[in-house]
C-alpha cells in the first residue's frame, strides 16, 4: 500500500503546473541577455498592446511597491568576512547575470504573455563582466555590488584541533588541488507557483512546488510587507527539488503580481530559465597541503577553498553558508591533530549560488578523498590500508570530532569491509593488471565517508526549528503533519509507518498531510528529515499513544498496563475478545460519550483530546555545538573502464554499503541511494554550467547540460548495515546527500587508478573525454620530457 | 487561426477547436483529464510529455495539434481500467520506480510501447535502458524503473495486460 504513489501512478498528481483558478492570470519573466549591464530604460508599449496583457511589471514597481528579500543567513565573527548585500527580487537599475529577470508580464493566457515578454524593449549599457573569481579578486577588479570593499562576500577561517603542531609531527606533507565544475540539480520539474492575494481580507495564499514553505512565507511577507500570519504557504506535489526549490524570490514576484492586478497568477519557469536563473551549486577550487607520517598516519590539513558564488548569495539563496560544511567535512571519518581550512565565496556576474544535494559536504569529502588516496599511492598502501589505519573504531563512539561535530555511531571497518567485498575488489585488480598488458585501462576508485546530517546553525534561516502534530479524527483516522515536505524522497511513506507502528494502527488510516507554512520548520534540507522532523513525527506520535493508552484504560475499564495498541484495535490484554477498532475508539473519547464518560482524571489534566502537537531538538547540538546531530556511514567502490583513445569512461560496476542507522524504509533508502549516485555521477563525468567571458551561459537545456541517461547510468549493488543513531528518536540517521557525496568522489577515484601507469592526477570534475584526453597527452608528452 | 481537430484520446473521439500553433502537448495539459502528460523542456529533450501517437511513443511537445487529425492518442490516464492500475502501473509502485512521480507518465508510456512490442522474450537491461534513454529522470538513477519495466514484462507474460 502506497498512498501517494498509487495516486501519482494513476495521474492524479497535483504539481504547480496543474493549478488552475478561475480568472487566473499568467506571469512570464523577461531575462536579461546580457551578463554585466546597466538597465537604461525599459519600454513596454509594445508589449502593452498585445491583446490579453494585464500589466506589465519592472524593477520599478518591485522597488516602489516591495521590500528588499530578507538576509537568509549572517555571520559576525572577528577576523570573518559576511558582507550582505541590499536586493530586491527584481532590481530596476542594473542586471548583474546573464537571465537575470528584468521584467515580468502578465495576460490572460501564458502564451500571450510570452509574446508580450519578447516585445518588452529594454537598453542596456554593459559593464565589465566578472566571468572568473581571479577576475573578481584582482586590484581594481569592477565591483558587482557598489557598497563593498571589493567581490569578495565571504571569508571563513577555522582552525581544529592543533594544525601547527600536526605539521611539526608529520614525517611527510603533500600539495594536494581539486576543482570542480559548476552545476545545477536540475530537477525535471522546473519551479512554478500561484498567488492569490485576497483585497479584501488582505492576505495571501500561494501554492506550488515549495520545498521549505515556513521560510518562504517568512521571505515572500517580508518582501511584500504583510505580516506573516496573513500569508499561507502550501506545497503542491513537487517534481523533485533536491534542494533548488528551497528559497523563494521570483515566487514573491508572483505575489506582487498577484497584489497588484487583484487576480490570481500563475507562474510556470521554462526549463531553460530554471538553468539559467535558477540555483547553482559546486564551482570550487581547493588547494593545500595534507600532514602524515610514513606509516600512513594522517594528521593534519591545511586547506583554502575558493567558491565562485556567482551573485550574492546570503539574499535570493542562503547557500554562502554551505561553506561552512565544505569547510568542516574533510575531518570526514578518520583521526587528526589538526586542520587550518579557509573558505572563501567570491561573487561573479553568474546565478545564484543555492543548495543542490551535497551541500558543501560533498566538497569537503570529494577533496579529503581524493587527498588521502593520494597519500595511499604516494606511500605505496593500497585505499583501504589507509583507511582502516586512520578510522575512528566502534568503540570510540560518540566521538567529538576536532571541528566539534559529535559523530554518533557506527562501524566504520565493517562497511568498508562489507564493501570490498561486495565489489570482489581483489579479483578485479588482478583483472585490471591484466588488461593494462594489453592496452586496457580498468581503475578501482574506493572511498569511504560520513554524512553529517540533521542541520542546526545559529544566525541564519537553518537553526533546527521543527514541528510536528499527530491526531486522531472522531472515526479513527490518524492525520500526521509536519515541515517535511515530500520532494520524492518518500517522506509521507516514512511518516506513516512511523505513526502506524507507535500507534498500532494500519498504514492505510494514517493520512500525511501535504506542508503548509502553518507548520513551523525548515522543511527537509541537509538530510535532516529522518533527524527532525521524523523524531519529532516519532515524538508525536508517542504522547499521544500516552493518552491514546489512557483513554483506552478509561473506556475498556481496564489497567493501562494492560492496553494492547495493534492492527488498528484498541484492546486490554486481560480481556482480549473485547476490541475496539480504533473507529470505535475514537468515537467514544470524541462523542458518545464523549469527555464526559472518560476518568474524570484525564479531563483534570486536559488530556482528553487525542492530539499532540510538539517539537524536537537535537540532543548533542546544545552543548557540543555540533552542527550536526547523526552521521551515515558509506563506503563506495567503483570499476571504471577508460578508453584512453577517445577519453571516454565507462562504469563496470557499482557498489555502495550504507550504514544509516535504523532503516525505516529499505525501499526508500534504496532509491534515494540510486538517484543520488547516478546524479554524482553527472557531477563526475558529464555535468558543467559553461559560461564564457562575455558572461553567457553556453548550456541551458538538457541537450547542451547533460545530465545522466538511463544508458549512461550504471547498475548499482546496495548492501546495508544497521547501527542505530542514539541521538534520533527512530535510530535513524539522515542519508539523502550521502550518495551524491561518494559517487562523485569514487568515479574521479577510479579514473585515476585507471590512469596510474600514466601518473595521471584527476583532480578537475567533470571527467570529460576531452579532459580525460588532454590529461593523458601532458602526462606522455612530461613523461617524454623526463627521458 | 483556429481549426478544428478530430482525434481519439485514451479510446474516445474528441474534437477540438484549437489553434494553428498549439502543440499536441499544450491540447492535452488544456484539459484535465489528461494532466499526467507533464511538461519540462518543451524542446524534446526530457521525454515528461511521451504520450502513444497512433502507438508510438513521441514527445508532444514537438508535435503541432493541426498535424495529427484523425490519430489516435494514448496517455497514462488511458491505461487504467475500471479504476484499476495498469499492471504496468502496478509494477512501478511496487518496484518504487516513482519517486518524485514526473518523469513517470512519460516514462510508462515509453515502457508500455516496449512492452507491448517485445513479445515474450525477456528484455535486457541494456534493452529496457536503451529505450528509455529519451526519457530523463533526475530522481530514482533508473534502477528501479528497469525493475518495474522487467516486473511489468512478466506480468504480460503472465497473462496479465490490457
Ligand atoms: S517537455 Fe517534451 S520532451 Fe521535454
Ligand atoms: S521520479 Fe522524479 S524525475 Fe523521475
Amino acid at each position: 500500500m502506497k498512498k501517494r504513489e498509487d495516486r501519482l501512478i494513476m495521474g492524479k498528481g497535483q504539481y504547480a503546473d496543474d493549478l488552475e483558478f478561475s480568472n487566473m492570470a499568467h506571469l512570464v519573466f523577461v531575462g536579461s541577455p546580457h551578463g554585466h549591464a546597466k538597465i537604461v530604460s525599459i519600454n513596454v508599449e509594445k508589449a502593452l498592446q498585445v491583446p490579453g496583457v494585464v500589466r506589465i511589471i519592472t524593477g520599478r514597481d518591485v522597488m516602489e511597491h516591495s521590500n528588499p528579500l530578507p538576509v537568509q543567513a549572517d555571520f559576525k565573527n572577528p577576523g570573518w568576512i559576511w558582507r550582505l548585500a541590499n536586493v530586491h527580487a527584481m532590481d530596476a537599475d542594473r542586471v548583474r547575470w546573464f537571465g537575470e529577470p528584468v521584467a515580468a508580464v502578465i495576460a490572460e493566457d501564458e502564451d500571450k504573455a510570452r509574446i508580450a515578454a519578447d516585445l518588452v524593449e529594454v537598453e542596456y549599457d554593459l559593464l565589465e563582466v566578472t566571468a572568473s573569481v581571479t577576475q573578481a579578486l584582482e586590484p581594481g577588479a569592477v565591483k558587482l555590488y557598489d557598497d563593498w570593499e571589493d567581490n569578495k562576500q565571504v571569508h571563513l577561517v577555522f582552525d581544529f584541533g592543533d594544525p601547527a603542531r600536526a605539521f611539526d609531527m608529520a614525517d611527510q606533507v603533500l600539495k594536494v588541488t581539486n576543482r570542480e565544475g559548476r552545476v545545477t540539480g536540475v530537477p525535471i520539474e522546473p519551479r512554478g507557483c500561484v498567488g492569490l492575494y485576497d483585497r479584501k481580507n488582505d492576505t495571501l495564499e500561494m501554492w506550488g512546488s515549495f520545498q521549505t514553505p515556513f521560510l518562504s512565507r517568512h521571505n515572500i511577507a517580508a518582501t511584500l510587507g504583510i505580516a506573516e500570519a496573513k500569508v499561507k504557504i502550501n506545497a503542491v506535489d513537487i517534481g523533485g527539488a533536491f534542494g533548488l526549490k528551497i528559497h523563494a524570490w521570483k515566487e514573491n514576484i508572483v505575489a506582487l503580481a498577484s497584489k497588484l492586478t487583484g487576480r490570481p497568477v500563475k507562474w510556470m519557469e521554462p526549463h531553460r530559465d530554471f538553468i539559467t536563473t535558477g540555483p547553482h551549486q559546486r564551482d570550487v577550487y581547493w588547494e593545500g597541503e595534507i600532514a602524515f607520517n610514513n606509516d600512513g598516519t594522517l594528521l593534519g590539513l591545511k586547506a583554502e577553498v575558493v567558491h565562485d558564488l556567482g551573485v550574492e548569495s546570503t539574499n535570493k539563496g542562503i547557500a554562502a553558508l554551505s561553506i561552512f560544511p565544505a569547510c568542516s567535512a574533510p575531518t570526514n571519518m578518520y583521526k587528526w591533530v589538526g586542520m587550518h581550512v579557509e573558505g572563501i565565496g567570491v561573487v561573479t556576474n553568474k546565478s545564484f549560488y543555492c543548495a543542490y544535494r551535497g551541500y558543501g559536504k560533498d566538497k569537503g569529502i570529494k577533496f579529503i578523498e581524493a587527498a588521502v588516496n593520494q597519500v595511499a599511492r604516494h606511500l605505496g598502501m593500497t585505499p583501504e590500508e589507509i583507511r582502516f589505519k586512520n578510522f575512528i573504531q566502534p568503540d570510540e563512539f560518540p566521538y567529538h570530532q576536532i571541528n566539534n561535530y559529535v559523530l554518533d555511531s557506527g562501524d566504520y571497518p565493517a562497511v568498508l569491509q562489507k564493501a570490498m567485498e561486495l565489489a570482489n575488489i581483489d579479483q578485479y585488480r588482478t583483472l585490471k593488471s591484466e588488461l593494462e598488458g594489453r592496452g586496457r585501462y580498468l581503475g578501482i576508485g574506493l572511498v569511504t565517508f560520513i554524512e553529517p546530517a540533521g542541520v542546526a546553525v545559529p544566525n541564519c534561516q537553518m537553526g533546527g526549528i521543527t514541528q510536528a502534530r499527530v491526531l486522531i479524527t472522531p472515526d479513527g483516522s490518524v492525520e500526521v503533519h509536519s515541515d517535511r515536505t515530500e520532494i520524492g524522497q518518500g517522506s509521507e511513506i516514512s511518516h506513516a509507518t512511523i505513526v502506524a507502528d507507535i500507534l498500532g494502527v494500519k498504514k492505510e488510516t494514517v493520512h500525511v498531510k501535504k506542508v503548509t507554512s502553518d507548520f513551523i520548520g525548515q522543511g527537509p534540507l541537509s538530510s535532516r528529515g529522518a533527524v527532525y522532523p521524523a523524531s519529532a513525527v516519532a515524538k508525536a506520535a508517542r504522547l499521544l499513544k500516552e493518552k491514546v493508552v489512557q483513554c483506552a484504560a478509561s473506556v475498556l475499564k481496564a489497567d493501562q498496563d494492560d492496553v494492547v495498541l495493534e492492527d488498528g484495535f484498541v484492546y486490554s490484554s486481560a480481556a482480549p475478545d473485547i476490541r475496539l477498532t480504533y473507529q470505535e475508539f475514537a468515537n467514544k473519547v470524541f462523542f458518545f460519550p464523549g469527555p464526559r464518560g472518560l476518568d474524570p482524571e484525564i479531563l483534570k489534566r486536559h488530556e482528553h483530546l487525542l492530539d499532540v502537537t510538539t517539537t524536537w531538538y537535537s540532543p548533542t547540538t546544545p552543548e557540543s555545538g555540533s552542527s550536526y546531530t547523526s552521521f551515515c556511514v558509506s563506503a563506495d567502490v567503483a570499476v571504471v573502464e577508460v578508453d584512453v583513445d577517445t577519453g571516454v569512461t565507462e562504469i563496470k560496476k557499482y557498489v555502495h554499503v550504507h550504514d544509516a542507522g535504523t532503516i525505516i524504509n529499505k525501499q526508500v533508502i534504496d532509491g534515494q541511494i540510486h538517484g543520488g549516485i547516478v546524479q554524482g555521477i553527472g557531477e563526475a563525468l558529464y555535468e558543467c554550467l559553461d559560461y564564457d567571458l562575455d558572461g553567457q551561459l553556453k548550456n541551458t537545456s538538457f541537450s547542451t547540460y547533460l545530465i545522466p541517461t538511463a544508458v549512461e547510468a550504471p547498475d548499482i549493488e546496495i548492501a546495508h548495515l544497521e547501527t542505530p543513531s542514539p541521538f534520533s528518536e527512530t535510530g535513524a540517521k539522515g542519508m539523502g546527500e550521502a550518495p551524491i557525496i561518494g559517487s562523485k568522489a569514487v568515479i574521479l577515484d577510479a579514473i585515476e587508478d585507471a590512469l596510474s601507469s600514466f601518473n595521471v592526477r584527476v583532480n578537475d570534475s567533470p571527467a570529460t573525454p576531452e579532459k580525460v584526453r588532454r590529461w593523458i597527452n601532458q602526462a606522455m608528452s612530461a613523461n617524454k620530457g623526463d627521458l | 487561426m483556429t481549426m478544428l481537430l478530430n482525434i481519439t484520446i485514451n479510446g474516445q473521439q474528441r474534437t477540438f477547436e484549437i489553434d494553428a500553433k498549439q502543440t499536441l502537448l499544450e491540447l492535452l495539459r488544456s484539459q484535465p483529464e489528461y494532466q499526467s502528460v507533464h511538461r519540462s523542456c518543451e524542446e524534446g529533450e526530457c521525454g515528461a510529455c511521451t504520450v502513444l501517437l497512433d502507438g508510438e511513443p513521441v514527445n508532444s511537445c514537438l508535435i503541432l495539434a493541426a498535424s495529427v487529425e484523425g490519430a489516435t492518442v494514448l496517455t497514462s490516464e488511458g491505461l487504467v481500467r475500471q479504476g484499476q492500475p495498469h499492471p504496468l502501473m502496478q509494477a512501478f509502485t511496487a518496484e518504487l520506480g516513482i519517486q518524485c512521480g514526473f518523469c513517470t507518465p512519460g516514462m510508462l508510456m515509453n515502457s508500455y510501447a516496449l512492452i507491448s512490442g517485445a513479445g515474450d522474450i525477456e528484455l535486457t537491461d541494456q534493452q529496457i535502458r536503451k529505450s528509455l534513454e529519451g526519457n530523463l529522470c533526475r530522481c530514482t538513477g533508473y534502477v528501479n524503473i528497469v525493475n518495474a519495466v522487467k516486473k511489468a514484462q512478466q506480468a504480460k507474460n503472465g497473462g496479465q495486460w490490457w
